[in-house]
């Protein structure tokens, strides 16, 4: 008989001391509490089995196994998102995957331009102005504000403007330390609302040196990565680019684990805050390069999908995974800084660029920003790969958009010796085909430790080019090699041997992960597909491909196409653009014209939700073929002897 | 005042494949059967005459089985016992090829070896100069291990091994090529599928027309309007021109008919529902008109009533109205 009102002593193996937990706690929140972090890779469904600990003590009731052998049961493993403390127990969590910072993104991104003829005073909307306020006197008993206002006017030209209450608690003390010389910060042209008057953001007693940089920062929020440029406003230039994981991965890896994890008990306050401390921390790498304070950071324009900027404002996100698929906002208002909780100055103007749709969300519509889509004379197919592909399609004249699900696998997820684009990951692939032996290149140089994106599209499309699988993804168990063989998950290849690697353990792909690849290519394929049918227009006429995501940066074409993942045209037409959601961002930032024109583009986008009818499902069939059941569309490939 | 019938010409023409080998040829077969080679949909008779009719498959067993309905074992008696005397009174029923099923076990309950899978068909083979068709149990592991030796055993007399599936389809394909025959590639019921293990099963170098597309159906009442429309399409298709759905359909209404409620129960169901027998050899004869009309070039049926009303009906479509 179980004791519902009592108190369980859980001692956790990396915690410093035990906790003390009521029957029916799960061990995700027991060691929450007790200051252990256990990654939860799909939000705490019990889908993934990657946050299992081992029960050395006591019990637990484990509400599913799944994933789990019954000799792993056997042995005291539990999964800890699924499993209730029933009484006393000692838990050893295994080490958590450390999330290491992406090398590539950081301090070898190249410069960025500012855009040519652009002019910083007439173009950002942020302005600094230097005043000198005549002093109260027996004869000029002005209030304060009054004088600030009035000098505004005659000294800036700024008509009207607007201050928070925390800003009159301080107008008194800045002017008067200042000797009514001060330095003023005006968001001055808010988008969401034209006319309105200028809104103070900073006053500061005396004059600040023309030279010293107004700060903003452009932030992308990736569902796996989180980038930030550090830009001077006062020139436009970028002057620092740094980029982390988003520490909500171990709270899920795609959105819908991540909403269905804002769910749940104080889920959605852990993201938010997860998500805050991403930003926070990148903020404080960025400043230090430039000898800055965060908290001279006066504007943030966040880009993002729908589900991130959600998590982001702790709006309620689970709508975006239900039927019928609709957002809380898709526009969301100019915000402050001390509202969203974001480490810069409490008055700084936050702006959330405009999502479409739940699936398109803001890193789209600045993806057609910074991509010259939306201005292309030619027709352009945009595709943004990541764990949901976006794709718009479309030139000067109109844009058509649609999101299809191809999950984690691109990005090493859901694939058993899949992971990020870090250090020892293999990110090439050659395979000999008289031999089948490969040969490989590893990120970082050294051990393999496992396979990213690029390396498992490379691989893929070697072993379908050497036999190593059929079409059809099957893997030929009669090949003459000792690295076809039959593994716990079924047919595998082996593609390091455990004296090769970092880690000791074969690394293999296997047929359930090549599964997982065929379905990923296909959903993308697919979608590109139906869309350009939608609108009528044969693929042929698209002039340029432009493929972004922070995955764009290292895939190989020939090997993409090889798969069946992009249209087999010739390699000129496509273009990869890497980062195009923080780019967007950060041209919005510096250009209020930028700024309009995102919002323009989110207006022009029309929407195609690919769940509607049949047309999606067929094409996803047809594409579930290495490279495509209608071997027609690939010619290219067909010709590979 | 006269009316002129528009005409569709398609681009693509239906392969045929012949199934069974005559003494002549290396096998020991009295005739071959041919399927396929249809330039129009089904009995277009004004637009194409087909060059070759539907044919009847009739289903025999390696053993007496034992989940066949009470009806089936009856109307067989005991030729059920013999695959050898099963065959001749298949033959005489009016089949005009037969399919030997495989059984997972033997009647000692152990699985079956591939030596009486060989005595099995070798009897069947002496008993009936039709052509033959030899399906495996249904569990992969044991389907490649029968028809491989089924296929060595028989090499030359080009019957077809099934059933190819694109999880399972290497080692029938690999044997129907090293001994001269021709193979059955069964998908669920979609378009894509069907094409996608046509063209795995053509990539090890089969020629297809040694292939036969099984692409699933289900019985009348039970999913038919899906395999019906699945079957159309995938003709269509092969009209249109695409290389890889020119090929002849094989489907089974006799082993869907007869999973159905209507055909096994006899006892306990609305009186509405009429005589037992009557009431099960119409759902496998309908099953199967439906699918020949749909484009089925095989039917493979279990009830010798019901090859004797399906081949009726064959007869009444392909007769060719003097009119055209």
């Amino acid at each position: 008989m179980v004791n519902h009102m009592a108190e369980h002593t859980v001692t956790f193996d990396t915690a410093p001391q035990p906790i003390h937990v009521p029957t029916g706690t799960l061990l995700v929140e027991a060691a929450r509490l007790a200051g252990v972090d256990i990654h939860q890779p799909c939000g705490g469904q019990g889908r993934c089995g990657r946050c299992a600990v081992v029960v050395r003590e006591g019990t637990v009731r484990r509400r599913s196994t799944l994933r789990l052998s019954g000799e792993d049961v056997a042995n005291g493993y539990a999964l800890a998102c699924q499993s209730v403390v029933e009484g006393n127990a000692f838990i050893t969590v295994p080490p958590q995957e450390a999330i290491e910072r992406r090398l590539t993104t950081d301090l070898t991104a190249a410069a960025v331009a500012v855009p040519a003829g652009y002019n910083p005073t007439q173009a950002q909307t942020v302005q600094r102005v230097r005043l000198s306020l005549p002093p109260p006197s027996m004869d000029d008993q002005r209030d304060d504000w009054s004088r600030l206002q009035t000098t505004l006017r005659q000294q800036a030209g700024i008509e009207l403007i607007r201050a928070s209450l925390a800003q009159f608690q301080q107008i008194g003390r800045a002017l008067r330390e200042g000797n009514w010389r001060v330095t003023a910060v005006l968001d001055a042209d808010a988008w969401d609302c034209p006319g309105c008057p200028a809104r103070l953001i900073d006053l500061q007693a005396g004059h600040c040196p023309e030279d010293t940089p107004l700060w903003g920062v452009a932030v992308d929020i990736g569902t796996t990565t989180v980038t930030l440029w550090l830009v001077d406003l006062l020139t436009g230039q970028a002057r620092a680019q740094v980029a982390e994981y988003n520490r909500q991965i171990t709270r899920g890896e795609d959105v819908i684990s991540r909403i269905i994890y804002a769910g749940k008990n104080n889920g959605a306050v852990e993201l938010r805050d997860l998500v805050l401390e991403t930003i926070n921390g990148l903020l404080e790498t960025a400043c230090k390069r430039v000898q800055a304070q965060p908290a001279d950071v006066v504007k943030a324009t966040i880009s993002g999908n729908s589900t991130m900027i959600h998590l982001l404002l702790k709006v309620p996100a689970e709508s975006i995974r239900l039927s019928p698929f609709v957002t809380a906002v898709n526009d969301i208002p100019t915000l402050t800084a001390r509202e969203v909780g974001l480490n810069i100055h409490p008055e700084a103007t936050i702006d959330c660029l405009p999502g479409v749709a739940s699936y398109v969300g803001a890193d789209i519509t600045a993806g057609v920003l910074a991509s010259g889509l939306e201005d292309s004379d030619g027709i352009t197919l945009f595709i943004d790969v990541g764990t949901n592909g976006e794709i718009v399609l479309g030139s000067r004249d109109w844009l058509v958009t649609c999101a299809c699900s191809a999950g984690p696998a691109f990005e090493g997820s859901g694939v058993v010796n899949g992971m990020r684009a870090t250090k020892g990951a293999i990110e090439e692939v050659w395979v000999n085909g008289a031999t089948f032996e490969p040969t490989y290149r590893v990120v970082g140089g050294g051990k393999p430790r496992g396979l990213c994106g690029s390396g498992l599209i490379a691989l893929l499309a070697e072993m379908s080019l050497t036999g190593v699988v059929d079409k059809g993804g099957n893997i030929n168990t009669v090949l003459p090699t000792p690295r076809v063989r039959l593994g716990e998950h079924g047919p595998e290849y082996v593609v390091a041997w455990a004296d090769e690697t970092a880690h000791g353990h074969d690394i293999t792909i296997t047929r359930v992960d090549v599964d997982n690849l065929v379905r990923a290519k296909a959903a993308i394929y697919a979608g590109f597909t139906v869309l350009a049918e939608r609108v009528g227009l044969p693929l042929e006429t698209v002039e340029r491909v432009l493929v972004g995501g922070s995955f764009g940066k290292y895939i190989n074409v020939e090997k993409a196409v090889e798969i069946g993942l992009l249209p087999d045209k010739p390699w000129d037409c496509f273009h990869f653009l890497g980062n195009t959601s923080v780019r967007g961002a950060y041209l919005a930032l510096i250009d209020r014209e930028a700024r309009a024109r995102v919002k323009a583009i989110a207006a022009r986008m029309t929407y195609i939700e690919l769940s509607a009818d049949n047309t999606f499902y067929e094409a996803f069939t047809s594409a579930l073929f290495l490279p495509h059941t209608d071997l027609s569309r690939f010619p290219s490939v067909q010709a590979v002897p | 005042m006269s009316a002129e019938i528009p005409k569709d010409s398609w681009s693509g023409t239906v392969r045929t494949v012949t199934l069974g080998a005559t003494p002549a040829e290396g096998g020991t077969r009295s005739h071959v059967v041919t399927v396929g080679g249809q330039k129009t949909l089904p009995f277009m008779h004004f637009e194409q005459v087909a060059p070759n009719r539907p044919v009847v498959a009739v289903e025999i067993k390696d053993r007496c089985p034992e989940d066949w309905s009470p009806l089936l074992l009856e109307v067989w008696g005991d030729a059920a016992i013999s695959p050898a005397a099963w065959a001749k009174q298949a033959e005489a029923a009016g089949a005009h090829v037969l399919v030997l099923a495989l059984s997972l076990t033997g009647d000692d309950g152990k699985p079956t070896t591939p030596q009486a899978a060989v005595a099995a068909t070798k009897a069947v083979l002496e008993a009936s100069g039709l052509p033959l068709l030899v399906f495996g149990p249904g569990q992969a592991e044991a389907d490649n291990e029968l028809l491989v030796a089924v296929a060595e055993a028989t090499k030359g007399e080009r019957i077809a091994l099934g059933i190819c599936e694109d999880k399972n389809y290497r080692t029938i394909v690999a044997a129907a090529l090293a001994n001269g025959h021709c193979v059955t590639a069964r998908s669920p019921m979609d378009v894509n599928l069907a094409k996608q293990l046509n063209i795995l099963i053509h990539d090890m170098g089969l020629p297809l027309d040694r292939i036969l597309m099984d692409p699933t159906t289900g019985a009348l009442g039970y999913g038919i309007e899906y395999g019906y429309s699945v079957m159309e399409r995938l003709r269509l298709a092969a009209l249109q021109g695409d290389a890889m759905t020119q090929l002849p359909m094989i489907v089974t209404p006799g082993f869907e008919a007869w999973k159905t409620k209507e055909s096994k129960v006899g006892r306990d169901v609305p009186e509405a529902w009429g005589d037992w027998r009557e009431r099960a050899i119409t759902w496998e004869t309908l099953t199967a008109v439906t699918l020949i009309e749909s484009g089925a070039d095989i039917v493979v049926l279990r009830h010798p009533e019901s090859v004797r009303r399906v081949r009726q009906a064959i007869d009444d479509l392909m007769t060719v109205p003097e009119t055209v």
